[in-house]
């Protein structure tokens, strides 16, 4: 498979992500705000890292996208395959649905060099039990540590960890994994079919207080019960013998091994969990890297696991600087191996004579949509010609290349490009500001826009750490008013005030943003837009995208149910309760030119035993 | 002044309840909630009123205030942290509060040991260009933010010269330190120049040293001894106010050289409800205000023998 | 928010200055006393000889009077964008160049000064001089209880970890404070309120002011309670001098010159607050420009080596305002309280 063939598939395959940021609040394109970051504090480091990634990512609108940045624009190569190595096995193109795949892995005509440290900025997990988490931050480091029957390839395919194979059932909804004979916990202990059984009911139990629980382990029967305190066991966990195990599940899911690659499905030392209860401080792990040294909001050190049994990696330890600094100084004196690019610093290193220039990468654009949301329940956006009309008077394209310096791509729908069920065939709003004058003018306001009765409105819009208001907004804001004279004020709170106020829906109109959590379209559509969707934020309501939902959710086939998504976005735009803003397109990162095979990936996969020093 | 120091101790648990409960029931009455931080943008009524139960944070607020304070008071407990789970918060400010200790003392160590000397000369030169000049100069840099000063510092010591590591914390003795303590320090200087060349001028119009000289002790005995003395005064003021102003946060400072201290820590804490951190913060912050005031105060009189203590006029 | 950052010594300042006014002052200078208006008169005489305070005090009416009259003076309105211009340097159009959306900085420069003076103006005023020096004079005067009162509340302000009460709190009431204008807004028919950042103004001051009024409240109140113990007032009490007049001659005096100080030091103070409020998304609203928020969007390396001019107009004009009040304070300082020349 060449590359050019590989990079459309590997695009589609990127679904695969399913975990990117748990949340992304982002209130503004990634690379906006990887900006606002640097211009916080400084170069993009101290806010992009410190900050905001110690976030929990579900929790700073900034954090998200700076916490994707510590990790996708981190570093970017372009797609997995880089020179040195080729992928075998794995990608086999059927997608995701194909289930069980054999480990994708690299292998190398000669073995690279061993040894040596990485040195890089990150921030402060918000915890190291798997079973907690919801960040990516946190994951980044516990899916160094720690791991589960499956994980995530570098081609984003479900790819066995511990399990030496899985089948599953003809009906789809029973899965038998059977675990390695070489699966061994950090200190030598051999992983059972037990321990798994006992890590997923741990993660169910509501004493170990899961915010994810439900989400990602919600599809195997008994989970709910255990999680209620109804049950004991997870009865749909089943262990065979000592090294097999069997999880039923209530529907077939084709997504269903992506979620289970989630670290809330990882496996735990029984013994030392029970037992000690600083147990996290030297966590009892199966990845490839134990934990060495953490101090909190100072320093993380992994130290390779000799015994992994996927191959111990190339370097000897990863050191995570935890309290910050000026990432881009911090780079340029030699003190880290790479660093995100902030916005102004990017027209310096396009430069071909730039010395940095040749050690830029792009990174892939994350699976994410921003959005102005347009509570329909309230005037003047219970109109839906008013609605329409403020996606019609704003020029997208033209902020994007003036403002953004074309690091965004105006979204023209839902669904952002390579995404599953992505289409080009949908009707949407380009810039066509008499065509706004002319709705409005058909709108009930109209009159009230004559007479400066106009509803007032007012765009909320989340902030902290330094969060500047993104500089698009306040040039939608000025075409609203020169091409409608509509005037728009923003009110900027802190993040968890905006949070409570946003679900509690009492918003007229805010700026948010949402970030793929599996590559399905359910995760965008049924979660936005579903009438009593706990995110569907602004009120919206069509029975006929409603009764479309339900049918997707359940319809088998590929084809079908991805056409009835195209149908229902297709509704969606055409009801316009948000405007669309952007797909938050490609970022940059640098890395210095001795690290080999630093991956740029938009996932928390373990990723550090790929890495070795090229001298 | 032992009953003066003995009344100001015992207002102090007073003073930490009302603190205490004031910030407790904002917290929890203010908007948002840790554990609606943790959802994010995921948000599920069902999971967050179970993990709210499970925390206590639904129990009524004297409930859990009363529980919270007792752990203090019997078992010195403040808590696990929400936003480090797993973490105690006495665990994470045993870590971070030496580095603030630390890095305040490096900068205050900058600003008297400029401030000082440069006070004394100013004074002396009294009415030249050259007292002018140094009170200016010193005003000048007072007046510079940090948003300048962190930046440019960084841009010439640690790029262009590559002489101070860019940040990070290793301790008092190591080279990171310099850069925070001197945009951090740098500020107070006109203070301190200006504090000490006032008393120092004001203790050289005193009849005392008249008579000292009169006496015909030697120039420099006269200077050390009365005026220096004299020049102290400020000196504990500024390292009152310092260990009060720890808790405050250097947060900017801290984030620009990637400084694990208590001003960011807090700060976070605050924008994730991480209720205990917070807390703890408070007590922490009340007690060193009120213990610094009351140091200073006790410090004057052995410094300035006009001031007594007690009399109601230092309160 | 007063001890926040680098502006820590500048807040302790108020402090520190009454202490050095105590154990310099409180005994007013012979031949002074006979006649109030002597002193003044020879104060004002002293401060007006020196040249760099008066050319300061001039920048500071300059800075002063150009932010408030910002609208008349302004090139350009500051929400004028012009997408074209984005990050374009200093020229003679826009003599201090362009900002990401291309409005003119010079002009968003003037707009954020205004912000800057509007906010302190009121939270120094209110906070400061009417609530610090109202609260002293009662708590000075009445004693017993009601200074009990005050002082134990003050010393429960002042030892709060402010930060976290002001985010609270401007959390929690400025959206209902937003919607209550709003409808009064939509009442009277006026739609400035909000759009000017009034109301931001105003949170802010107030929020900044119950952490600011203590320190000059206690100055205050110890110089009342010297002057009542001195034997000039008890004489000035007996020769039947009035309330206002012992105010004016033997209390105003010696508090003028560390309320000046405490001014010009809370001016840093308080311009820090606002900006630190900017920062946790509770600050001024945009488009309505804010030094601080100016600075901390801009106040980053990346911006000093690509574009200085985002950053060093906004930081020059904040050193240039808070270097002449420290000259200012500085001075009256010098000239106000002659024990300390």
């Amino acid at each position: 498979m060449t590359r050019k063939n590989c990079a459309p598939l590997l695009i589609t395959l990127l679904a695969g992500l399913a975990l990117v940021a748990l949340a992304c609040g982002g209130s503004s394109p990634a690379t906006e705000d990887a900006t606002a970051a640097s211009g916080s504090a400084d170069a993009g480091s101290s806010a992009a890292s410190t900050p905001a990634a110690a976030a929990p990512a579900g929790s700073t609108p900034s954090a998200a996208p700076t916490a994707a940045m510590s990790e996708s624009s981190a570093v970017a190569t372009q797609a997995p395959p880089v020179p040195t190595a080729a992928i075998v096995g794995g990608a086999t193109g059927a997608a995701i649905d194909s289930g069980c795949a054999p480990s994708a892995d690299l292998t190398f005509d000669n073995r690279p060099p061993q040894g040596g440290t990485l040195v890089r900025l990150f921030a402060d997990p918000t915890s190291l039990d798997p079973h907690q988490i919801g960040d990516v931050t946190s994951s980044v480091v516990v899916s160094e540590i720690f791991g589960g029957l499956v994980t995530l390839g570098l081609d984003y395919q479900p790819a066995l960890d511990l399990a030496e194979s899985c089948a599953i059932s003809a009906d789809g909804t029973v899965y038998t994994f059977v675990l390695r004979d070489n699966a061994r916990f950090h200190d030598g202990r051999p992983v059972t079919a037990q321990d798994v059984k006992w890590s997923i009911e741990r993660a169910a139990d509501p004493d170990t207080l899961s915010t994810n629980a439900q989400n990602y382990l919600g599809d195997i029967i008994g989970v709910d019960d255990k999680l209620n305190g109804d049950a004991t066991e997870v009865s749909g966990v089943r262990v065979i013998d000592a090294r097999t195990i069997e999880f039923t599940i209530d529907s077939p899911k084709s997504y269903f091994l992506a979620k289970l690659s989630y670290p809330t499905a990882f496996v735990l030392d029984r013994q030392q969990v029970e037992n000690d209860s600083s147990w996290l401080d030297r966590p009892n792990g199966t990845g490839a890297f134990r934990l060495g040294v953490y101090e909190v909001g100072e320093l993380i050190i992994l130290e390779r696991n000799e015994l992994y049994h996927l191959g111990p990696a190339h370097i000897e330890s990863v050191r995570m600087i935890l309290s910050g600094g000026s990432a881009m100084i911090m780079y340029e004196n030699d003190e880290i191996h790479l660093t995100g690019v902030g916005i102004d610093d990017l027209p310096r290193l396009l430069d071909p004579n730039d010395p940095l220039n040749p050690q830029l990468h792009r990174s892939p654009q994350d699976f994410d949509v921003f959005y102005i949301g347009l509570n329909v329940a309230e005037p003047p956006f219970d109109d839906p010609k008013v609605r329409q009309a403020l996606n019609y008077a704003i020029d997208l394209p033209g902020i994007a290349e003036n403002v953004l310096d074309g690091r965004v791509s105006p979204a023209r729908g839902v669904i952002p490009p390579g995404f599953p069920s992505y289409t080009e065939n949908l009707r949407s709003y380009d810039y066509n500001p008499d065509l706004a004058r002319e709705l409005i003018g058909q709108s009930k306001y109209a009159a009230d826009l004559e007479s400066g009765d106009f509803p007032r409105i007012t765009l909320s819009i989340s902030g902290s750490f330094g969060a500047a208001i993104p500089a698009y907004l306040e040039v939608i804001l000025e075409q609203w008013n020169q091409e409608l004279d509509i005037q728009v004020d923003i009110q900027q709170t802190e993040w968890a005030t905006f949070l409570e106020d946003v679900n509690d829906r009492k918003y007229q109109m805010y700026a948010l943003g949402w970030v793929a959590d599996y590559p399905d379209p359910e995760n965008f559509l049924d979660i936005l837009f579903r009438s009593d969707s706990q995110n569907n934020h602004n009120n919206y309501a069509n029975p006929e995208v409603d009764r479309l939902l339900e049918m997707a959710r359940t319809e088998r086939d590929r084809e079908t149910r991805f056409q009835l998504y195209n149908q229902i976005e297709q509704l969606i735009l055409d009801d316009a309760p948000w405007v669309w803003t952007w797909f938050s397109g490609e970022g940059y990162a640098l890395i210095k030119p001795e690290v080999s095979d630093y991956f740029l990936l938009q996932m928390s996969i373990p990723k550090y035993r790929y890495i070795y020093f090229n001298q | 002044m032992g009953a003066y120091a003995i009344r100001r101790l015992l207002w102090l648990p007073f003073l930490l309840i009302i603190v205490t409960f004031i910030t407790f029931t904002l917290l929890r009455f203010g908007p948002g909630d840790p554990v609606q931080v943790w959802l994010g943008q995921h948000q599920n009524d069902e999971v967050r009123q179970r993990i709210l139960d499970e925390l206590g944070l639904n129990d009524p607020i004297v409930v859990q205030y009363v529980r919270y304070i007792e752990g203090v008071v019997t078992r010195l407990d403040f808590g696990d942290s929400f936003r480090f789970r797993g973490k105690s918060v006495a665990e994470l400010m045993a870590k971070k509060i030496p580095v603030s200790l630390q890095l305040n003392l490096a900068a205050i160590i900058i600003t008297l040991g400029v401030g000082i000397p440069l006070g004394l000369f100013a004074a002396l030169r009294q009415g030249t260009g050259i007292d002018n000049v140094v009170v200016a100069v010193a005003l000048a840099f007072q007046s510079l933010p940090v948003f300048i000063t962190a930046p440019v510092l960084l841009l010439i010591f640690a790029l262009r010269l590559d002489i101070l590591p860019t940040s990070g914390w290793n301790g008092f003795f190591s080279p990171n330190i310099v850069m925070p303590a001197v945009v951090m320090g740098v500020p107070g200087i006109a203070i301190v120049v200006r504090l000490v060349r006032a008393s120092v001028l004001d203790v050289l119009g005193q009849d005392y040293i008249r008579t000292a000289r009169a006496k015909g002790l030697a120039e420099r005995v006269v200077r050390w001894r009365h005026i220096l003395r004299n020049a102290m005064i400020p000196v504990v003021t500024s390292f009152g106010f310092t260990i009060a102003g720890l808790a405050g946060g250097t947060f900017i400072v801290e984030i620009y050289f990637g400084i694990p201290g208590v001003g960011l820590f807090t700060i976070e804490s605050l924008f994730q409800r991480d209720y205990p951190v917070l807390m703890a913060f408070a007590i922490i912050s009340t007690t060193l205000f009120v213990l610094a005031n009351l140091i200073v105060d006790l410090m004057y009189p052995l410094l300035d023998p006009r001031i007594r203590l007690g009399a109601g006029h230092v309160a | 928010m007063s001890r926040n950052r680098a502006n820590e010594p500048a807040d302790a300042t108020p402090a520190r200055a009454s202490i050095a006014a105590e154990s310099s002052g409180g005994v007013i200078p012979e031949g002074i006393l006979a006649d109030g208006h002597s002193y003044w008169g020879l104060s004002v005489r002293r401060l007006l000889r020196k040249k760099l305070a008066m050319l300061c005090l001039s920048l500071i009416i300059l800075m002063y009077g150009g932010a408030l009259l910002s609208p008349l003076i302004t090139p350009y309105e500051y929400t004028a964008q012009d997408l074209s211009q984005s990050r374009a340097g200093p020229s003679l159009a826009h003599p201090f160049g362009a900002d990401r959306l291309g409005r003119d900085m010079l002009t968003r420069v003037i707009y954020g000064l205004r912000t800057t003076v509007i906010i302190t103006i009121v939270s120094l005023m209110g906070g400061t001089l009417v609530l610090g020096v109202a609260l002293g004079l009662l708590s000075g005067y009445m004693g017993r209880w009601v200074d009990s009162i005050i002082m134990r509340t003050g010393e429960v302000t002042s030892s709060f970890p402010d930060i976290i009460l002001i985010l609270i709190f401007v959390a929690a009431l400025k959206p209902r404070l937003v919607d209550a204008v709003q409808g009064f807004e939509d009442a009277t028919g006026i739609d400035w309120i909000i759009r000017l950042g009034l109301l931001d103004y105003a949170i802010i001051s107030v929020a900044l002011s119950i952490f600011g009024w203590f320190g000059m409240a206690r100055l205050v109140r110890g110089q009342v309670l010297q002057a009542r113990e001195s034997q000039y007032t008890e004489a000035a009490l007996v020769m039947g001098a009035s309330t206002a007049r012992i105010l004016r001659v033997h209390i105003l005096p010696n508090i003028l010159s560390p309320l000046i100080v405490s001014v010009s030091a809370g001016l840093a103070g308080v311009a820090g607050s606002e900006l630190v409020l900017s920062w946790i998304g509770i600050g001024v609203q945009p488009p309505v420009p804010s030094l601080g928020r100016m600075m901390f969007e801009n106040g980053s390396i990346n911006v000093i080596r690509n574009e200085p001019h985002l950053i060093l107009f906004p930081i020059g004009t904040v050193t240039l305002l808070f270097f002449c009040f420290n000259i200012l304070g500085d001075a009256v300082n010098d000239a106000f309280n002659p024990r300390a020349r």
